[in-house]
This record gives structure tokens, sequence and C-alpha cells, in this order.
């Protein structure tokens, strides 16, 4: 095995090696070089640069600059073809042995600067600057790749998973890391809603989403707590060019959930005000499955038509932004709304596996009964940034209301009365609600000095939560965080850049007391008495953190090198701390530790990229360990009171070891023809605790996916694809309690889409096939996985996005 | 250049190593067995469909076993008069007809297995007590081994 391996690299290196040797003597006699740059983003990295007759292609390097070293003397045109500029063209004539050409400006194209594209050039660069590893998509990678929320649509980027519930809500998974430790960050505000719970998805709209930049590491020195395993930072969609009033529509159908809807898009500016709006709307229903069956813990359940009961669900949602905008000043105004509302699957929910009207549910396969979730989310925030001599500062002020809701039929347990009194502060079918606000102030400067581009800031945030209904698992709390921090990047020279960072937070966390709502009969030395038991006592903890991460990069021409090693933190949430009560979605009785201590991490990240003119190779391993990680362990115990009799899982600080990797590969076989090779892997071990020597809950298996993509030239269409993936995923065998061993699975899919011209109009045609072959599998990191569900059926997405323009002066 | 060229080997060969070796390595030895609910044996008690007769006592007996270890178990009987569960057998006993509970039996109760136990015969008395409601009733078995893994068993029972 280990020779196999060593003789794969030894080939794997010549080839190389045989490279770079191939490279350095092709010196001839015509030679033209230029120069690529657009007005807004200046050079640009990653451009294709075709002469024609003879289809010679070149890729401009970071500094927008490409070379053609050897190209016949009747070559006559110069062609640039990228997705959000106009095509450009030149008539070459060449006299002379070497000719240097005026620098090409592309000029984007208006309609889509809303939708496209700031694209692979600016996630190159981006990629070359950080020493952490960093992928950016853009909104025509999400369409491309459409499921059935953000995560969903983000899982092709390797080291990037969901925990996903039902077909229309996910939770980040970057590199088995998920909840409270991976951050996203819209607009510049982190999203602060129920991280927790693996049981609703992100509340993003992602037809809201233009560029999406995945931090696969610790980044705690930038985000503060929370960041302990990674970021998604969604930016800011950029502001429309001057003068222009424009919008889109966007129209899409899922087959398998019978899901329609769409979202339309308006935006507009004059010289300096601009705003920008839209609306989303969804409607779904149960979701099918490729099985007539499922165990719910050895009861087994049967499907009607292979509907999924009860897991239809329908969103809305709004956004407004407008703004003001000059050369040294821009002040941006953003307000959104997105609700949600989605029903559980109804099998699943409760004290135990339960028995439904069958008759009720599978009426409809569209209707939301009981149990239900309802999400509200709202935002509003300001970001202002003006220049100052030689800084540029931002403030961002936001606040955010998330609100949401379980309904469910009132089950009574432990001591509860049978019947539920009338009297009630909740509404009888509440079971949980959960209302958190959340105030945010931030202030960053960032400015250069000398070889030094350095940044600092502080920002704060202050937070309320507050509970309903008539279960308890987490109490009322309020939290305050505040950090500052300072980021120095240095440009040593052409080939070196360094980062050095360093953070201080500050975090207080009070929980209120919560009694019971209904008496208890407690037996105290042969006493019986009544009481209203004491679920939470009231509970303040401080906690402080230093952190630090150091970095750099090395660029000596289509070869980049990163390391980076750092620490990130992040503070014990309140359902870490505090809960105490029974999660029914998995029929068990969770207790926090109020001693917990803040999680630390320790993580090295190495990074190799290798951008040539046919083939891209990129490589990024990392090492990580925590030494008190925290994790829900699962006991022996039951308990026997409020939780019904359900075992017993309490919250418990391990340390934590874990190691992996992703890497990707690109051929360009053929102009149009490419393969790409997408793989991952990752390892979890518990090193000391009560499961010392298991690994993680959710851990990721290996995969790997192949890529086909071919994009051919067709009259009247621009930008069109087939691409067909294959992925597989292996066994995973690694478990802890409760998990169980998924096997491995090959799944296919299919995606094709174009961009139609008639006349002035556009339209953005993509279909996707996903589970190609209609494959019933088990998905490892699935919220449903313990119930031994399997992931969705054949599912056919359409989608249509017709962008216009009403009006464009100059 | 040459320097450079060899740097940049080294670093290739460091990376990819990483990612090999990261690929094959093992784990260690690690429990990953459900504990066994065991009712084959002749004198256990209840079994599916079994009928309990008001203001007596029952005997519950069943056997468990665990590769490694037990941890314990815990023992739950609660009306099923609205239906609203069903069983984890494979035959299903005759139902009532659905009605509103107005004093029905609620048993919880949970027993820690001694340490080091492999195999264990349960053995716990029960009080049926006379004022009742009659009717479905629901017996779950809920049984963990030392490491947290958990097997369920829910039989549908009858209190006459």
């Amino acid at each position: 095995m280990n020779k196999t391996k060593s003789n794969r690299l030894r080939i794997f290196c010549s080839l190389l090696f045989c490279f770079i040797i191939g490279s350095k003597i092709a010196a001839q006699s015509v030679r033209v070089s230029g120069k690529v740059l657009s007005s807004e983003w200046g050079s640009l990295e990653g451009l294709t640069v075709i002469i024609l007759p003879g289809n010679l292609t070149t890729i401009t390097d970071k500094k927008g600059h490409f070379y053609f070293n050897n190209i016949p003397k009747d070559s006559k045109i110069l062609k640039i073809n990228h997705a959000g500029y106009l095509p450009y063209e030149m008539k070459l004539s060449l006299n002379e042995t070497s000719i240097l050409l005026p620098d090409i400006f592309l000029k984007p194209e208006i309609k889509e600067l809303q939708e496209v594209v700031i694209t692979d050039h600016f996630g190159l660069r981006r990629k070359k600057e950080e020493s952490l590893n960093i992928e950016t998509v853009n909104s025509s990678f999400i369409q491309r790749n459409l499921g059935g929320s953000l995560m969903q649509s983000l899982q092709r980027i390797p080291g990037v998973k969901t925990i996903s519930i039902g077909s229309g809500g996910s939770k980040p998974l970057i590199r088995g890391l998920s909840f409270n430790q991976v951050i996203v960050v819209e607009n510049g505000i982190k999203h602060e809603g129920q991280q927790w719970g693996a049981d609703h998805g992100l509340e993003i709209d992602q037809y809201a989403v233009n560029r999406v930049e995945i931090i696969k590491g610790p980044s705690s020195f930038m985000y503060g707590s929370d960041a302990i395993g990674g970021a998604v930072n969604i930016k800011p969609i950029p502001t429309p060019s001057k003068n222009t009033f424009g919008g889109s529509v966007d129209f899409t159908g899922k087959s398998n959930n019978e899901q329609f809807g769409g979202s339309i898009n308006l935006f507009g500016r004059n010289e300096k005000w601009f705003f920008d709006t839209r609306m989303t709307v969804m409607d779904y229903g149960d979701y099918r499955v490729p099985t007539d069956t499922v165990h719910v813990y050895n009861y087994a359940v049967s499907l009607y038509k292979n509907h999924l009961r009860n897991t239809a669900g329908r969103e809305l949602d709004l956004h407004a932004s407008t703004g003001y905008v000059t050369e040294k000043f821009k002040s941006v105004f953003y307000v959104s709304n997105v609700y949600s509302k989605s029903g559980f699957f109804a099998n699943a929910h409760g004290l135990e596996p339960r028995n439904v009207d069958t008759e009720l549910h599978d009426k409809s396969n569209r209707d939301i009964l009981m149990p239900f979730q309802e999400v509200t989310h709202t935002k509003i925030s300001n970001t202002t940034s003006f220049q100052l001599a030689n800084h540029q500062v931002e403030t961002q002020l936001g606040f955010q209301k998330n609100f949401r809701r379980e309904w469910s039929h009132y089950v009574n347990h432990g001591f509860m009365p049978p019947i539920y009194p009338d009297a009630m502060y909740a509404p009888k079918d509440l079971e949980r609600q959960y209302d958190k606000q959340v105030f945010s102030v931030a202030v960053k400067d960032e400015f250069s000095l000398n070889k030094h581009q350095i940044s600092v800031g502080i920002n704060a945030e202050q937070q309320q939560n507050d509970i309903n209904g008539w279960s308890f698992l987490i109490p009322a709390f309020t939290q305050f965080n505040t950090g500052l921090f300072a980021y120095d990047k240095m440009q040593l020279n052409e080939l070196w850049l360094l980062h050095g960072a360093v953070r201080l937070d500050y975090g207080k966390i009070e929980m209120e007391q919560y009694n019971d709502w209904f008496p208890s009969e407690i037996t105290e030395n042969g006493q019986t008495t009544s009481q209203y038991l004491k679920r939470s006592e009231d509970l303040t903890r401080t906690f402080n953190s230093f952190n630090w991460s150091a970095g750099v990069n090395y660029t000596p021409g289509k070869l980049s090198l990163k390391a980076n090693l750092g620490t990130s933190f992040r503070i014990p949430i309140a359902k870490e701390l505090a809960s105490n009560g029974v999660n029914y979605h998995y029929f068990r009785f969770e207790k926090g530790d109020p001693n917990l201590a803040a999680e630390r991490s320790y993580q090295l990240d190495l990074g190799m990229d290798w951008q040539a003119n046919k083939w891209s190779f990129q490589l990024s391993p990392f090492f990580n360990y925590f030494p008190n990680y925290i994790y829900l362990n699962p006991t022996s115990q039951h308990d026997i009171y409020y939780g019904a009799g359900n075992q017993v899982f309490e919250y418990e600080q391990s340390k934590v070891m874990r190691y992996g990797g992703e890497l990707q590969t690109r051929y360009q076989f053929l102009q149009n023809l490419s393969v790409e090779i997408l793989a991952e892997y990752l390892y979890s071990e518990q090193l000391s605790g009560s499961k010392k020597g298991y690994t993680l809950p959710f851990s990721p298996p290996a995969s790997v996916l192949f890529g086909i993509n071919y994009s051919p030239q067709i009259k009247n269409l621009k930008d069109t694809y087939f691409s067909l993936d294959y992925r597989y995923t292996a066994a995973q065998n690694q478990i802890v309690p409760p998990e169980k061993k998924t096997a491995s699975s090959n799944i296919f899919n299919l995606a094709l889409g174009t961009k139609l011209k008639t006349g002035q109009q556009d339209f953005i045609i993509s279909l996707q096939v996903q589970n190609l072959l209609n494959t019933k599998y088990l998905n490892h990191t699935s919220f449903y996985r313990l119930i031994e569900l399997p992931e969705a059926s054949r599912n056919i997405i359409l989608s249509l996005k017709v962008p216009f323009l009403i009006h464009k002066s100059n | 250049m040459k320097t450079i060229k060899i740097v940049k080997l080294a670093l290739l060969h460091i990376s990819m190593a990483f990612f090999f070796t990261a690929c094959s390595s093992d784990s260690p030895e690690i429990d990953t067995e459900y504990p066994v609910i065991d009712i084959s044996a002749v004198n256990t008690f209840p079994v599916q469909c079994s009928e309990i007769t008001r203001g007596q006592k029952i005997m519950f007996r069943t056997k468990f076993t665990d590769n490694t270890e037990l941890g314990s178990y815990s023992l739950d009987i609660h009306h099923n008069f609205d239906h609203h569960t069903h069983s984890t057998e494979v035959n299903d006993c005759v139902a009532d007809p659905i009605k509103k509970p107005i004093n029905p039996m609620l048993y919880i109760n949970s027993v820690t297995i001694p340490a080091g136990q492999k195999s264990y015969e349960a053995v716990q008395e029960i009080n049926i007590p006379q004022d009742i409601d009659p009717g479905d009733y629901h017996f779950l078995i809920r049984l963990t081994d030392k490491e947290g893994w958990q097997t369920i068993k829910g039989l549908s029972i009858k209190i006459l």
C-alpha cells in the first residue's frame, strides 16, 4: 500500500517537474502580451484569453497580465469571453516579433451586475492573499447547484456539508463542525438565530445572496466567539451602476417536493442614491424518499406514496436596502424579514415515536399540520464607510429579532396534569418559543503604513432571550459580548505575504431561574410534599479570552503556498450551561453543566495551490486540537421525572484532535471540456473523557466527487454547460452513541443550463437532476439519519432567471 | 532557481504525505454495539399483547445482555387510549376504541444495573392499582449499556 502510494507520488511529482521544464523551453518568435482590467475591480486574474484561428489560450495572472510566447503570424483575432463582462474582441496584425498590446478594459454587463460575478478572479485573489483556506462562490454557482436551502446549494464545495432537516432547512457543517461552532455573517453582521438547533435551518434567503465566502478554519480573530470552526460570510450585494433602473425575476420548480417559488428583484440608482428590493416566495409539499417504511428507533412507520409525512413548508422573504454613495463615502440601510413555516416528520416528534392520524395527514401532501415550526427573522442595519486621509473607516449598527415557535399537541410527562389547564400562560399547543433580540455595533479602521496593511476594530453585541411554551429546555438569558482586534497584513515583497492578528474578548451570560408551572410530588425523609421544582438557577458567568493568529503566503508565479497557525474560542451557550429538559426530536433528556469553561482550539492550516494554463491543483490539509471541546455525552442513566424515562445526555468537556483536508483539481482537456476532482477527508477523535477513543457526532465521511463539464459554443446561446457529477461517499464506521454506522453511497447529479438571448432580453435557464438514479442511501450528517430515513429521491429542479433593465443612461 | 524547485517539491511531498497518512490512520477499539433486550425466555413478562388485571402485583422479568457492560434500564407504563403510539413488535394487538383518560395509570422507574454485568436478569415487582382506568397501555423498556448505547422495546398490553 505504502509502496503504491510513494510510486503514485513520484509519478505525480515527475509530471509536475516535466511541466515546469516544458514551459521554460518554449520561447519562439512571435510574442504577444497585454493586460486585462476592469474599471471597478482593477486587474483581472484568471480570465481566459483566446487567439483565433488556432484556438490558443492562456490565463491572466494575478496582475491581469497575459503572454503568448509562440503564436502563428497569421493569427487575426484576440478574444476574451468572461461571464459578467461584455465579450471583447480585438483584431491583430502581427508584423513584429514581439508586441505589447495596449491595456484591455472589460466592461461589465450592467444587467447582470446584480446577480453575477465579481467572480473567479476575485476569489482567486482572495485565496492568494489570505493565509486561511477561503472559498468564494457567487449567485450563478448557487443557481447551478440550487438546493432546498443556501447551505444545501453550497455542498459541492469540498469541506462544506450540511446538517439538513427536511427539504427546506439546513445548518452549515464545515469540516465536521456546526451549530455554534460556525458563524454566519450577512451584510457584515453576525447572524443570530437559534444556531444550536439541528431541527431548523438558517434564516437566510438564498436568492438574495450575491457572493459567499466560506472560511474553512478558525476565524475567531476576525469574528469573535463561535467562529471556532469556520465562517460563512454572505457579502452585501454590490451597489447598482449609476443611472440604472432594473431588476430580475427568478422562477424555480422542484419535482420531488412539488415546490414552486421565485424571487423578484428591483434596483435603481441615480448619481448617488440607490435602492434594492427583493421578495422571495416559496411553497413546497411533503418530500419523497425512495422507501415505503421508515424505522424510527425500531418502530416501523409506513409512508404513504413515499411521502415523508408533514414535511411541507412555505417561506416568504422581504428585503429592502437603500443608500448614498460617493467616491469617499457610502452609507447603506438594510431591512429584511425572513419567514418560514414547516412541518416536522409527524411520526418522530414527542416523548416517543408516535402513531399519527394517517387519514388526516395523508389527505394532502401540501398541508402543514402539527407538529410544525414557524420562524421569523427580522434584520435592520446600517453600514457606513468613509475615507479619512489614509484611513478607511467602517461603522455598523444592527438589530435582529429571531422569533421561533414550535407547535405540537400537549403531551403530559412527569407530574404535568393530564389535561392542559385553561388558565395557562401559553397557548395550548405551543410546545416551545424562543424570542431573541440582538443589538450589535462595530467600528473598523483599515489603513496602510509602509508595507503594512492594518485593520483595527471593536465590536459589541447585547442579546435578550425570552422563552415561552408548555415545555422547558433552556432558560431565558441575556448575553453581552465585546471584542477588540488588530490585524496586520505585511507584503514583504512580490513573493511573501505575512499575517498577524490578535484579539481580546469579553463575554457575560446571565441565565434566569425557571420553575415548573406544575407541582411535582417529592418524597424526602418519608414526607411527600408538592413543590414547583426549579429547573434552572439564576446564574451569571463571565469569560475572557485572548486569541492570536499568524500566517504566511508564498506566491512564486503559478504556485502558491500558505500556512496559518492560530487559536480560536467559543463561549458556552445557554443550552450547554443550563438546559434541563426533553429534546422531543431525539427522545432524550438533556442536561447542561453550569461550570463549563470556554471552548478553545488550536489549528494549523496549510494550503498549496497550482494554477496553470490547462489545469489547477489545490490541497488544503489542517490539524486541529481542542483541550476542552464541549460535547453532549449520552450517559447510561434515565430520567424518571420530567424526562419520562428517557435517556440522559449531559454536557461534558473533552480533549479532541481533528485533522483532514480537501483536494481540488481541475483539468481543461479542450477549450470547452473540463474534468474536476474534489475530495475531502476528516478524522476526529476524543482523547479524554467518558467517550475517549470515540469520534465526534455528525462526522462527515470521506468523499470524492468526479465532475465533467462540457460548455459548447452555440449560436444565440451563451454560457451553455452540461455537467455530470458523480460523488462517492465512503462508509462512516466511526460513530459515537446514539449514531449508527452509515454505508457508502454512489450518487449522480446532472446539470445543464444556458443563457438565451432574444433581442435585448436574456433568459438564464438551468436544469438539475439530483440523485439521477433514484438511489436509496443514507446521509450520515442528516438530522433524520438517526431514524434511518433515506435521502430524497430523484429531484428535478428547473430554474429560470430573467434579468431586465428598464432604464440606463450614462 | 534550483533551490526553489527543491523547496517546492519538498513542500509538495510534505503536504501529500500529510494527506495520505491522514487517510490511513487506525482508530482504537471502541464499543459500537447496542445492548440487547432478550424476550426469548419462557418466563419473560410482559410480552406483546399480555393482559394484566387491576389490583394485582405483576412481576416484570426480562433478560438483558451486552457485549461489554450493561448500564441501566427504565420502565414506563402509560396509557394508549388515544392510539398515539404503537409497538416495536411485528404483530399488532387488538385495540379498544379511542377514549378520554380520567385516571390513567402512569408508572416510570429506572434501575441501575450492577457494574460489570454482561448479562442480567431484570426482575421487578409492579403494583397495578385498583382505581385506574382499564384499557390499552404501553409498556416501554429502555436499556442502555455503559457507553450510552440504548435499545428500546415498546409493548402493547391491556389492563383489565
